[in-house]
């Protein structure tokens, strides 16, 4: 394999070099080459000797020498002697440093966030007085989800999901979401778009107001502006609302004929507007139309989240798509640069003859940002998604603070086939499970 | 209990049982009933309205060990009435690699008071802290912090004979030395000699006081199923009570060289316990024993030599071989304590040793405190004082002891 995909594994071992890692003490203890254990003996007899000549050079203060190297001396005493047993324990895992991530496969079906990547609910298409509408049914429920393996969180849920699904619109229609609260406690739904009637903001002071458990509401949103959009719960204490699950994608596809017609409301951009330049943006439009030609592109939701499991209001787990490490590797084999694919934590395939774009949004409570860094790779980033020309061009990251979205356009048409890794930046998101790779397929 | 009817021991005129049943058919029957009454309430449940929900798991880490630095091994106890499962475990806020043992092989629960180890392979480094936390199947979090890690030496001979040799630094030849003002203390006036048994008391009753404080300290790290405080409670009174039968059962006038094995012994067992401490430290990598270290012990223990011989410094002195052994049974302990600690520390072993070492010095105090009573006055102003400095001389030797 070449040297690119396998950079990540690269910087990883680097952990275990001499330069780097090293505390203040002992440098001889942790100077030893990574993962040669037939050393292990060899150092810690030279710690012995080190220590006996020690004793030996300074008379004065032998007692202390003798005693002060006690811990020392015992140290190398059990680096021989312990040797069998950590060998055999060493037997299950292939790096001597232990393998990063979770353990084992996740166990409950209650969610794929493999086929939620691409899932789009589009509604119910009607025409009411010319007025194009767009229909939903949402319910809002208690569930316990998976989020890591093994490890289950009581979820607040639109339609029994987190995040809820992805509502799929075209620019100017007018979305209509009929809303039941199953749950015990009181909830809305929260639109990010242009909305201009107070009664349908969704929140505890206007219209509605919360709806309690059984009552249920009928919420009209234009669909406004074009992008790449959010909803979520309202009710207070919103830090609970939404991280426990009450939030989800709302994508709304440019118009192209709107596009056409009023081309400067889709770029940030004040030179003369050219035939080539608003045709270049219609067709960008129709790209991203599900119903002209976004078929053409593969695209991906990724709703950045997180979940505080034991209440510290601080996240125990990180993810795109609530669960953690879902889009990694099963197994990692570090010292070789190999890796295997699990039944539920694997990779998202993708095509390099196809251009994939990612609705990012980031829906993370109680950190103040969150980011989408691309291994190898850099794209083109379209913040909230408004914009038919990028507002960041060529980057490798991006961070979003709680509620921004954007939309990223990846082309990995100059890659060789092979694993991608993309993850946030935060190496403690990444850690804690928003870790993630794209393999590539020719 | 049936006993209670008889609290009038040989009295002739016993009353007699209900409908003439035997006697042993009334002590059995209130159990009897007490059994039919717990099967009838395991069966009928009848409380089933108060139960609002599981109780919270409870995990406590007891202790970590390093056996090299790419493994750390979290030693945990399920305290709870529910089995846990274990799902995951975070190290520095990472979720990582991991086995749980329990019983002798791989598993991912622990039943309620099942103990187990938690291994994980990871590289770390030598001094930096290692934070820890155990991610149970409901998202519960147990965290744990190894502060200042260092590779916990395994159990070796060579260990073993260090050990051995800190321990007779620390343990036998203070003790030993102190024992040489034996000769003094044989020429000194009554009142003098009472002041230095007053001054034993205190020795004794500062350890006292230091190893009770200890062992409730480490009660508070024991897992809550074993109830740390109450266990640390029923060693004190136990080890007190249990010396104080064995030697009321052997003779009923103390003999001076009897108390003295008795001080001999409390002092031993209290210096276990420190072995103990000094064992642990050393196998769980948290202590070097520095040269201050150890000669604050020796400081701190030479007060302990007087202690035992002063009750035989009266009278006919006992033959040469009394004093070592009684030198070894106080100061020998140390080493036993040290392999027990570097070998196989717990807290709640570690509290029980210095709770039963408790109850031996409040047994062998009481026993003094009679002896000089017997022989004059306890309360006089020579003992007192006498008294206080030695709670003084060890609260001052006690500061050069850090561990």
């Amino acid at each position: 394999m070449p040297d690119g995909p396998r950079g990540d594994d690269g910087a990883r071992k680097a952990t275990g070099n001499d330069e780097s890692g090293d505390g203040p003490t002992s440098a001889a203890a942790t100077r030893r080459p990574a993962g040669d254990r037939a050393d292990a003996a060899e150092v810690t007899e030279s710690l012995t000797e080190r220590l006996v000549s020690t004793v030996r050079a300074d008379a004065a203060v032998s007692r202390r020498a003798v005693l002060g190297g006690l811990g020392l001396a015992g140290a190398s005493a059990l680096g021989l002697s312990g040797s069998v047993s950590a060998d055999a324990e060493h037997d299950e895992t292939p790096s001597p440093h232990g393998a990063s991530g979770t353990v084992g496969e996740y166990r409950s079906a209650d969610f794929d966030p493999h086929s939620f990547l691409r899932e789009f609910d589009t509604g119910t298409v009607t025409v009411e007085d010319g007025q194009r509408v767009r229909e939903f049914e949402f319910a809002a429920s208690l569930r316990e989800i998976e989020i890591a393996p093994g490890v289950t969180f009581p979820a607040w849920t639109y339609n029994g999901q987190v995040p809820g699904p992805t509502i799929r619109a075209v620019e100017g229609e007018l979305i209509r979401i009929r809303f039941t609260n199953g749950q015990r406690h009181p909830h809305t739904i929260h639109p990010h778009v242009k909305n201009v009637n107070p009664r349908m903001d969704g929140i505890p002071q206007n219209g509605p107001g919360v709806l309690e458990q059984g009552e249920d509401f009928v919420y009209e949103w234009k669909a406004q502006p074009a992008g790449c959009h959010l909803y979520h719960c309202h009710s207070m204490p919103l830090k609970e609302h939404i991280h426990r699950g009450l939030y989800g994608a709302m994508i709304i596809d440019p118009d192209p004929e709107r596009v056409r017609s009023r081309p400067r409301d889709y770029v940030n951009y004040h030179g003369p507007m050219t035939d080539d330049l608003r045709a270049e943006l219609v067709e960008e439009a129709e790209l991203r139309n599900h119903e002209y030609r976004a078929d053409e592109v593969d695209e991906l939701v990724m709703v950045m989240n997180g979940f505080d499991t034991n209440f510290d209001g601080d996240n125990e787990v990180y993810a795109v798509n609530t669960r953690a490490f879902a889009y990694g590797v099963a197994d990692t084999d570090a010292a070789a640069g190999e890796w295997t694919a699990g039944e539920t934590i694997r990779p998202i395939r993708i095509r390099r003859d196809e251009r994939q774009r990612v609705y990012l949004v980031n829906a993370i409570e109680f950190d103040l940002i969150n980011s989408f860094h691309t291994h190898s790779q850099f794209f083109d980033y379209y913040d909230h998604g408004t914009t038919l020309k990028p507002t960041h061009k060529t980057v490798d990251t991006i961070m979003q603070c709680q509620a921004q979205r954007g939309i990223i356009e990846l082309d990995y048409g100059d890659h060789q086939p092979g694993l991608y890794m993309f993850h946030a930046h935060q190496s403690e998101f990444a850690e804690l499970g928003w870790m993630s790779f794209f393999e590539v397929q020719s | 209990m049936s006993d209670a009817k008889r609290t009038d021991g040989g009295a002739t005129a016993a009353p007699e049982m209900p409908f003439g049943l035997p006697t042993w058919v009334g002590g059995v029957t209130p159990l009897l009933l007490l059994g039919v009454v717990v099967a009838g309430f395991l069966l009928l449940n009848p409380f089933a309205g108060l139960e609002t929900g599981a109780a919270p798991p409870d995990l406590t880490v007891t202790h970590t060990s390093l056996p090299n630095d790419e493994t750390v091994v979290l030693h945990v106890t399920n305290n709870g009435p529910e089995p846990v499962t274990v799902s995951q475990v975070l190290v520095n806020d990472a979720y990582w690699d991991f086995t749980l043992y329990a019983g002798g092989e791989a598993t991912d629960s622990l039943g309620s008071v099942e103990s187990g180890r938690i291994v994980v392979p990871y590289h770390w480094t030598e001094g930096w802290d290692i934070h820890t936390a155990i991610v149970l199947s409901d998202g519960a979090t147990f965290s744990h912090t190894i502060v200042a890690p260092a590779v916990s030496p395994g159990l070796t001979g060579e260990l073993l004979g260090l050990l051995a040799v800190v321990g007779l630094f620390v343990g036998v030849i203070p003790v030993a030395l102190g024992m040489l003002w034996f000769p003094v203390m044989r020429r000194l006036s009554r009142r003098a000699l009472h002041g230095t048994l007053a001054f034993a008391v205190g020795v004794l009753s500062f350890l006292a006081f230091d190893a009770g404080f200890e062992a409730f300290e480490l009660a508070a790290e024991m897992p809550g199923a074993y109830e740390g405080s109450l266990l640390v409670v029923l060693g004190i009174a136990g080890a007190l009570l249990l010396i104080q039968a064995v030697s009321k059962w052997q003779a009923d006038d103390a003999s001076h060289l009897r108390v003295a094995y008795l001080v001999a012994l409390s002092i031993g067992l209290h210096n276990l316990a420190e072995g103990l401490a000094i064992g642990s430290s050393i196998s769980l990598g948290q202590v070097s024993l520095g040269a201050f270290l150890v000669v604050g012990f020796m400081v701190h223990n030479v007060t302990e030599g007087p202690a035992v011989v002063a009750p035989v410094a009266e009278g006919e002195r006992p033959s040469l071989w009394h004093f070592g052994a009684l030198g070894l049974v106080a100061g020998a302990p140390v080493i036993l304590g040290g392999w027990i600690g570097s070998a196989a520390f717990s807290p709640t072993l570690g509290a029980l040793f210095l709770a039963i070492g408790v109850g031996a010095i409040l047994q062998v105090n009481w026993e003094i405190g009679r002896m000089v009573h017997d022989r004059g006055s306890l309360g006089t102003v020579t003992n007192v004082l006498a008294f206080l400095l030695g709670l003084v001389v060890m609260y001052a030797t006690d500061l050069l002891v850090v561990l």
